[in-house]
């Protein structure tokens, strides 16, 4: 404030003080820039997302892996091979790399080298000593190629086969098929449920809302791990029962938050001026509230996909998996875990599947749930 | 009132915020002195500025902002160069603060007594039983009831008014020389609204601190103010003692806001003035008058060199060309003038 | 308050009763009838018979159905150990899954709640991108092929712990060694889910206008976090941190079967499998009642923790 009075001494131009707009109508500015609508915004913000995209490009080949997949070598996912059980997976291409190459490290007797693993043995390891009872027995620890010793040299099983012999590479993506069925199909049932039921309990309000509330409270305190035991145990296992068992209480959440949005858009003024201008409940709902849902049900829908696949699996693991000979993620699992110690591969490979379909699934979920709603970004 | 001790001094107060979109200038050199025991009223619409100011001065600037340029004084202290402990340590006892929200500014699930003393057991070295003495003679001070009874609550038994005579009474728990009230009375009830004000006043008065107080409402102003900063895109475009800013206003931003506040007065046949146009995009501060854009009586000095502050009186300044020696006489918009003539009326009346 | 309970306890009563009847409807219309397996002796063919009044109309059926479960008393296993009262098993078993299950919660709580605040607190830093990474892998990958990734790896490939849990009795140290990898197990989606809601609870409590006053009065950053921001971040993780247990519970039902753990959860399987339906539908009665007990604790640790509803009365 201390240079004001050198104010006098700056030298302007006297036709700088000329008005500009003393007559003019001063008008609020256009807004600049083309208006983007919600679900390109929504877009946009993404496809910034990339771990998102990432999540969005696995769960599309995995899709693509479980309609051809099965189709992709000569076995069918039934297709026993009692001689050649519990084969290591084997790639033709991949073997000459040392992987994939149908061996199996074992430890066996030294004695049985020459006489049962004849020409059969790739490497020897380790050679060391075991004393059991007093008697001591020479061990050897070898690289076999189990094909050989099973006369199989020409077959290739991709993945490997489990204990009756039948491919696990068909069966993968078979099994894959029919978890990714039954989540999103249980997940496209429940999201339809639950926005009926949430929007008439929401829209109505008052005492139809409250009863609604209330059947939802207690059918919401029944475990739902209890419930779809019970039921899957009535109906049996198979592919339907387990959806219509994951419905029984998969729609609760789904129904809780469009209700919710229901609360919070009915009361607005938009709404009401819609309502004092005649509109009818139906264009109500339909036109002005539910389109604001739909950005939270895309996300919700999403992020239970993971959860129904992962229902399935834990059902398989109870015993109550889908019928032999079909097989699931869940089922391959239960199966593969008999044998973890001596054949992983028929766990890690339906372990690697249904992990990165969460993963992808959770990711993709938390991309769309940042993209609709920016304000929770960051929340995780 | 001019030769009063200077407590506070923001000299060229400049201050940028990162953001996705840019650099967003948000005070853009801003200067002010605050007098002991006086009430300085900072005025201006949202995003003017006004609070950043503030909470530079309390060092609660986001993370996001960065001071560029100038000095806050403070009893011969630069604050823009405190860290956060140092800051700790003025924070309630030299300068303190009250928020505009009174339902989300206290804790809710703490006990109103607890966090009335919790600074003052904090900072000051006294006894539980001190502290407690104290907390309940600041309750009785700010006007709650049966401060026995309440000091034992909790917020959500509070209504919004009282939450915000407890929120006074938490920020002046450990006397501090400085109040800074950001506008403590806009999320409250008319009718509440006065009386916080009156609480506000009567405790500046009885304990002689010295106010700031931010708001938008020039009604609010005129009741408590001694002197009034009105501001615009981050700058001070107007200063004065009340009665110069409401009688003689200089800055067309000031005429607009002044004309376009509604008063008792106001019928049918009089017409409010509405202010064309939005405030400047911060992030790239316009060149020249920031208002001009917005301004009827801009001229083409306005678009290209910003106004110095052009005196008025010893205690009146204003940022506008038009009070250029060669600059065009120009007349108060006759909206304004007839308002002003009926506040002086009134006042003359109330006076007698 | 106390209007608040009894509709809590309402509520839980009609949710029992559903469950019951359920139950009670499952057993009885299970194609064929439970008495029809050849194999059967004929002495707990007449037991079953004799127990369920099965020549009795139904509606009586139901009523003693009925009585049985609220006192308890649900008759004896079929296949798994026979002629055994069912209540005698779970009894037996029930406390080898709350061991398990206890220590898995021992160590979900406090690490979830550490990771969250160091999350928060640093927020879109390093610490807080590596703990997100972990976090969405927790909660993604499914506990079971947790369970079959330690144990292959870390108990058969590196030897650094036992695959199957020991059969000491007590809790020796050989036991608590061979519980490590089951309750790690276990853990790691409890973890991730606390470490998510604590960081987001936390974040926001920190942005608050009560942080920000709390500051302004005076208090150091540290003094405002502990004294505020967590405390207050602590109230809705009740909602979580308690049927979080259930959901320990539910994992353990597989976990405990990789392990070899004779839980609940290994006896709920096995007499699935037997199709032994008065023992399945027995386990899953005592999982539904942990269930809701925990739902009905939550709700009163609400009561006493949040002094809005202490005193309100309201939610």
């Amino acid at each position: 404030m201390s240079d004001i009075n050198d104010v006098k001494n700056i030298k302007i131009d006297k036709e700088d003080f000329e008005f500009v707009q003393l007559n003019e109508d001063i008008k609020d500015e256009k807004f600049q820039g083309e208006a983007i609508g919600f679900f390109k915004d929504a877009m946009l913000r993404f496809k910034k997302n990339k771990a998102s995209i990432v999540a969005g490009w696995i769960i599309l080949i995995i899709i693509i892996m479980a309609i051809i997949g099965p189709s992709m070598n000569g076995y069918t996912y039934r297709e026993q091979h009692i001689d050649w059980a519990l084969l290591p997976p084997r790639i033709p291409g991949l073997e000459k790399l040392g992987i994939f190459d149908g061996t199996k490290v074992m430890d066996v007797k030294k004695d049985n080298l020459d006489e049962k693993y004849a020409g059969c043995v790739v490497k020897i390891l380790d050679e060391y000593d075991i004393e059991y009872m007093g008697s001591k027995t020479s061990m050897v620890k070898a690289k076999i190629d189990i094909y050989k010793l099973k006369d199989a040299e020409d077959v290739y099983f991709w993945l490997g086969t489990d204990s009756i012999g039948r491919d696990l590479w068909t069966r993968l993506w078979r099994g894959s098929r029919i978890s990714l069925f039954i989540g999103i199909m249980s997940v496209l049932i429940n999201m339809f449920i639950g926005v009926v039921y949430g929007a008439v309990s929401g829209y109505y309000g008052g005492w139809v809302d409250m009863v609604m509330q209330r059947i939802i409270e207690i059918i919401g305190g029944i475990p739902s791990l209890v419930l779809i035991i019970l039921f899957v145990m009535y109906l049996g296992a198979g592919i339907v029962p387990f959806i219509l068992a994951m419905i029984l209480t998969g729609w609760i959440g789904m129904s809780r938050m469009i209700r919710a949005q229901f609360y919070k858009y009915k009361g607005q003024e938009y709404v009401l001026a819609s309502r004092t201008m005649g509109a009818k409940d139906r264009t109500l709902i339909f036109r002005h509230i539910l389109p604001n849902a739909i950005g939270p049900i895309i996300t919700q829908a999403t992020l239970a996909v993971p959860g129904a696949i992962f229902t399935e699996s834990f059902l398989s693991y109870l015993g109550l998996g889908i019928e032999a000979p079909e097989p699931s993620i869940g089922v391959l699992l239960a199966e593969g875990q008999k044998v973890l110690l001596d054949h992983p591969h028929l766990t890690l490979f339906p372990a690697i599947i249904i992990s990165l379909l969460m993963l992808s699934f959770n990711l993709f979920g938390n991309g769309l749930r940042d993209a609709f709603d920016p304000t929770l970004r960051g929340q995780e | 009132m001019k030769n009063r001790e200077k407590v506070l001094q923001v000299k060229n107060l400049y201050i940028t915020f990162n953001t996705f979109s840019g650099k967003v200038h948000g005070v853009r050199g801003v200067n002010f002195d605050l007098h002991k025991g006086e009430t300085l009223a900072i005025v201006g619409e949202s995003g003017s500025g006004k609070s950043v100011t503030n909470k530079a001065i309390m060092g609660i600037l986001s993370k996001n902002a960065n001071i560029e340029d100038g000095q806050i004084l403070y009893k011969d202290k630069d604050l823009t160069k405190f860290s956060d402990k140092q800051f700790t340590k003025i924070r309630g006892s030299e300068i303190s603060m009250i928020f505009q929200d009174p339902m989300s500014s206290l804790d809710p699930v703490m006990k109103i007594g607890k966090q009335i003393m919790e600074a003052m057991l904090v900072k000051e070295n006294i006894s539980k039983a001190e502290a407690k003495e104290k907390a309940l003679n600041l309750m009785a001070a700010v006007g709650i009831p049966e401060p026995e009874k309440r000091f034992n609550q909790y917020p959500f038994q509070f209504s919004g008014g009282m939450r915000q005579r407890i929120v006074i009474a938490i920020a002046l728990a450990c006397d501090p020389d400085i109040l800074i009230c950001d506008e403590p009375t806009t999320a409250l009830d008319v009718t509440i609204q006065a009386q916080i004000l009156d609480l506000i006043k009567e405790i500046q008065e009885e304990r002689q601190i010295s106010v700031i107080f931010i708001t938008h409402d020039l009604g609010v102003v005129a009741n408590v103010a001694d002197r009034v900063a009105v501001m615009y895109a981050g700058k001070i475009v107007e200063t004065g003692t009340v009665d110069e800013i409401f009688y003689n206003p200089q800055h067309p931003y000031t005429w607009s806001l002044l004309a376009s506040m509604p008063d008792l007065d106001t019928d049918a046949s009089d017409e409010l003035l509405v202010i064309p146009g939005t405030p400047p995009n911060m992030l790239y501060p316009p060149k020249g008058d920031a208002f001009a854009p917005r301004n009827r009586y801009a001229m083409k000095i306005d678009f290209k060199k910003e106004p110095p502050m052009f005196k008025v009186s010893d205690t009146h300044y204003a940022a506008t060309w038009l009070l250029h020696p060669d600059a065009p006489k120009v007349e108060k918009p006759e909206a304004l003038t007839r308002r002003i003539e009926k506040q002086k009326e009134r006042q003359v009346a109330d006076n007698e | 308050m106390l209007r608040y309970i009894v509709q809590r306890l309402i509520a839980m009563a009609i949710t029992l009763f559903i469950i019951i009847s359920i139950s009670f409807f499952i057993i009885h219309s299970m194609p064929g009838s439970i008495v029809d397996d050849p194999m059967l002796p004929e002495d707990v063919k007449l037991a079953i018979e004799d127990k369920y009044h099965l020549n009795d109309p139904l509606p009586v059926q139901y009523g003693y159905f009925l009585k049985d479960f609220l006192s308890f008393n649900f008759g004896t296993s079929i296949k798994v150990q026979p002629r055994v009262s069912v209540f005698d098993i779970i009894k037996a078993k029930l406390p080898i899954t709350l061991q398990v299950n206890i220590f898995s919660l021992i160590l979900t709580v406090p690490v979830g709640i550490i990771l969250g605040i160091v999350a928060a607190l640093k927020k879109n830093r390093a610490a807080d991108h590596i703990i997100s990474i972990m976090v969405i892998l927790f909660i993604s990958v499914p506990s079971f092929v947790f369970a079959a990734l330690l144990q292959y790896f870390v108990a058969f490939k590196w030897g650094l712990a036992p695959i199957l849990l020991s059969t000491d009795a007590t809790l020796t140290w050989t036991k608590f060694k061979s519980m490590i990898l089951p309750v790690l197990a276990l853990s790691f989606g409890g973890i991730a889910t606390i470490t998510r809601y604590m960081r987001a609870e936390l974040c926001e409590a920190l942005n608050s206008e009560y942080m920000l006053l709390a500051k302004t009065k005076g208090l150091s950053q540290v003094q405002a976090t502990v004294r505020h921001a967590i405390r207050n971040s602590f109230i809705p993780l009740a909602n979580i941190i308690i049927p979080m247990f259930f959901s320990i519970l539910g994992g353990s039902m597989v976990i405990e079967n990789i392990f070899g753990i004779p839980g609940l959860g290994q006896l709920s399987v096995s007499s699935i499998n037997a199709l032994d339906h008065p023992l399945t539908i027995a386990t899953l009665f005592f999982y539904s009642l942990i269930s809701l007990l925990s739902i009905l604790v939550v709700d009163l640790s609400y009561g006493i923790i949040d002094p809005r509803i202490r005193i309100g009365g309201r939610k």
